[in-house]
């Protein structure tokens, strides 16, 4: 037998699953977390920390107490807002990496008028035109990518992601230049004036009410419209949308516009409701921490609540060890780093298996 | 299904907007002093507000460092102190100090110049806590008698670093290393604001009174800890022909980049020869345990704490590291002796003229005559120094 002729069988390979019933692809998810929470516990062990303590004030200094709570959800809501302006667009394989530009742009135009018009209206009457503004701001940003999508087939997720650097670029001038807080001489936006910040319900500014309707909102409006009916075929088959009738870059350009939209308001209640000012750091990352919340969730708003939320516990968490461990920023970001990682790899795992060589009986290789 | 969805959206946003109209106050907190129960060393909170956290070995560090030294002086334990790390200037902010007041902290250390906003906002809210922002300035003006401001006349440390790279310079005229037009200094900046410019020029004003032909080219990090973003600027200046760099920034890095170079450096907060040897000069630093351990018994005594408070190099406020002599050119530390008598008597002046420069921020042209000089950080503890000296070019203004 010569070996030049026969092809050894790899010692590992990946194999596509048949069918993984419901239970299991939890348990495969669950046990992921589980996995993550062990190895997060190594590295806190070699770095000299308790890992059930580390973890029990993860918990402590996320939820019980009234202001880590609060800050909590202060941390979900935005970032459930973002996963829920990009999910239209993912949905439409439309890759959405500007979600950030697009809540920055929100943020901008809020600003403008909150520094400039705020005692010319009444209060109600500001939250809404505001509101309005950086909707329709959002909005036509996200739409310049579609555009060029749509009429010439650009890559969006370049075209998007570079034009986050482009929003967050022209904060920066204004923070040094035209907005510049006059009163300190520090290249830093002024506090919002007390009437250009959202009011608080249940100690949280308002944004919160607006994000969970907009769950119901985009729910209905992907599974029970024909826009999101579109939008589906779209994301399965430009051809098959095309060859149906569908008017595909008219879907393109309107789903982007909204997506743009409500990472617009998602810009608005930061600087209204969360941090009263203009920063570079206005969108945080939401927007591309939006990205691990809309894939964890499959795009389902409901789920996406969830992930958010826990999301916003980690970040927050991880926050508090470094206080009360000193542990260092990076070490704390390796740790959710880690547990988000394993969360997407178990998504590898429901779809895919390893196969083993056999051991072949007799065999001589 | 669309006029649903418009009921849904247009109800929700009535709902929303209905809490507008109601009392926009926020109900004051209705948490009181804890009366009866008097503070002592032992049951008092001392809550810190840092951007960093210890490991950047640099302004947090120094800091920190001046935290446990109060603690020693005063008895206080441990557990007594809560330190909030890598707080950015940022929403988190108010978040931080709303926790600390949420652990019943009586008196709460805010470090960075940005923190100011979130810290004036917490003073007004709550009157039985004292609130020391170091840097900031805003405390004189927001009239709360529970909100104080300090910073520690650095400038005279950082003219003696400045002396110091100015040697090294004539040494290596001297030697041919470098000619005296190619003197130039490089200074990694935090930002382009008084106290940062205070820093460079007191600096560069050390520098030049033993070497008259240096000149200082700037570029700043827009950010007050960014180690690669240090390290980067540093390199560019390099590149750009500095010979000696100096830094208002956090971190070491730039020392290690001046080292790699085979360039030498001066450092800020910390010593920095630890992390560069054979680069690292001198560094100037701030004692902070000295305004600390005073706010600290200030509120145990139940003494108001100042306004404004600047304590400087004759009060051990600031100070310069050992000076590394591997590396400083000889004869530097009887030069520093002298100068640093000179501060304490009060024949030394920083800004002493001559010189001429223009207002970062009014444009303003101003000459200092020969004999004359102008004062800092007098009626206000944060710099207030904003004149761009002749000789000193921003790279990226």
């Amino acid at each position: 037998m010569t070996y030049e002729n026969v092809k050894k069988e790899p010692f590992v390979r990946i194999a596509k699953r048949p069918e993984v019933s419901k239970r299991n692809a939890m348990l495969i998810r669950f046990s992921s977390v589980l996995v993550a929470l062990l190895l997060g516990g190594l590295i806190l062990l070699v770095l000299g920390y308790n890992p059930l303590a580390v973890y029990g004030d993860i918990v402590k200094g996320s939820l019980l107490s009234s202001t880590a709570l609060k800050s909590t959800v202060k941390i979900a809501v935005p970032l459930l807002g973002a996963s829920l302006a990009i999910a239209p667009a993912f949905k439409m394989k439309f890759w959405n990496c500007g979600a950030e530009g697009q809540i920055t742009v929100g943020a901008i135009v809020s600003t403008f008028f909150a520094l400039k018009l705020v005692g010319d209206l009444p209060r109600p009457v500001f939250f809404i035109v505001t509101f309005v503004v950086s909707a329709i701001f959002g909005g036509l940003w996200g739409l310049i990518p579609a555009f060029f999508k749509a009429r010439w087939g650009t890559n969006e997720t370049l075209f998007t992601l570079m034009l986050n650097y482009i929003a967050i670029g022209f904060v920066k001038y204004l923070r040094i230049g035209p907005w510049m807080d006059k009163g300190q001489m520090f290249p830093k936006v002024p506090m919002f004036d007390k009437a250009a910040r959202l009011p608080d319900v249940l100690g949280v500014h308002l944004g919160w009410i607006i994000v969970l309707a907009l769950v119901i909102f985009i729910y209905i409006y992907m599974t029970r419209t024909k826009h999101g009916y579109e939008i589906a075929v779209v994301g399965e088959s430009v051809s098959t949308a095309r060859y149906s009738g569908m008017n595909v870059p008219k879907i393109i350009m309107r789903t982007m516009f909204l997506s743009g939209a409500i990472a617009g308001i998602v810009g608005w209640m930061l600087v209204c409701g969360t941090n009263y000012t203009l920063s570079d750091s206005t969108a945080n990352g939401y927007g591309f921490t939006a990205i691990v919340v809309a894939w964890l969730s499959k795009l389902n708003p409901f789920v996406m609540v969830i992930i958010s939320a826990f999301l916003a516990i980690l970040q927050k968490g991880s926050n508090t060890i470094q206080t009360n461990f000193g542990i260092p920023a990076s070490a704390s970001e390796v740790l959710t780093g880690l547990i988000l990682l394993c969360m997407l790899g178990s998504e590898f795992f429901i779809n895919y298996r390893f196969v083993f060589r056999k051991k072949t009986v007799g065999g001589d290789d | 299904m669309k006029k649903l969805l418009a009921l849904i959206l247009a109800l929700v946003m009535v709902l929303s907007f209905a809490a507008c109209g109601e009392t926009p106050e926020e109900p004051e907190n209705p948490e009181t002093p804890s009366e009866g129960e008097e503070l002592t060393a032992e049951n008092i909170k001392i809550g810190f507000i840092h951007v960093s956290d210890p490991s950047d070995m640099g302004y947090t560090y120094n800091h920190d460092l001046g935290t446990w030294k109060m603690a020693e002086n005063l008895g206080i334990s441990e557990d007594q102190i809560i330190n909030k790390y890598n707080i950015g200037e940022d929403e988190g902010c108010a978040t931080a100090i709303e926790e600390l007041v949420e652990a019943g902290c009586d008196i709460i250390f805010a470090t960075s110049f940005g923190h100011g906003d979130y810290m004036t906002e917490a003073a007004a809210n709550h009157p039985e806590i004292e609130f020391c922002h170091a840097t900031g300035a805003q405390a004189a003006g927001s009239g709360l008698s529970n909100y104080h401001n300090y910073f520690t006349s650095i400038y005279e440390a950082r003219y003696l670093a400045g002396v110091a790279a100015g040697l090294k310079l004539n040494e290596m005229i001297e030697n041919g290393t470098i000619t005296a037009d190619e003197a130039v200094i490089g200074y990694v900046a935090a930002f382009y604001f008084e106290e940062v410019i205070s820093g460079f020029s007191a600096f560069y004003l050390g520098a030049r009174s033993v070497c008259p032909s240096a000149t200082m080219i700037t570029l700043k990090a827009d950010s007050w800890s960014d180690p690669v973003k240090e390290g980067q600027i540093a390199q560019s200046l390099i590149d750009q022909g500095a010979v000696i760099i100096s830094q208002h920034s956090d971190n070491p890095s730039p020392a290690t980049t001046a080292e790699a170079a085979g360039l030498f450096h001066c450092g800020y907060n910390s010593d920095m020869a630890e992390a560069a040897p054979k680069a690292s000069i001198i560094s100037a630093r701030a004692d902070w345990s000295i305004y600390l351990t005073y706010a600290v018994e200030c509120v145990l005594n139940g003494e108001e704490i100042a306004t404004d408070w600047c304590k400087g190099f004759s009060e051990g406020a600031n100070f310069v590291s050992p000076l590394n002599t591997a590396v400083a050119a000889p004869g530097t530390q009887e030069k520093l002796d002298e100068i640093a008598a000179g501060l304490v008597d009060g024949s030394v002046h920083v800004f002493a003229g001559p010189w001429t420069g223009v207002h970062v921020w009014t444009g303003e042209a101003f000459e200092c005559a020969e004999g004359e000089w102008v004062d800092e950080s007098k009626d206000q503890s944060a710099p207030y120094f904003g004149y761009i000296l002749e000789g000193i070019t921003r790279l990226d203004a």
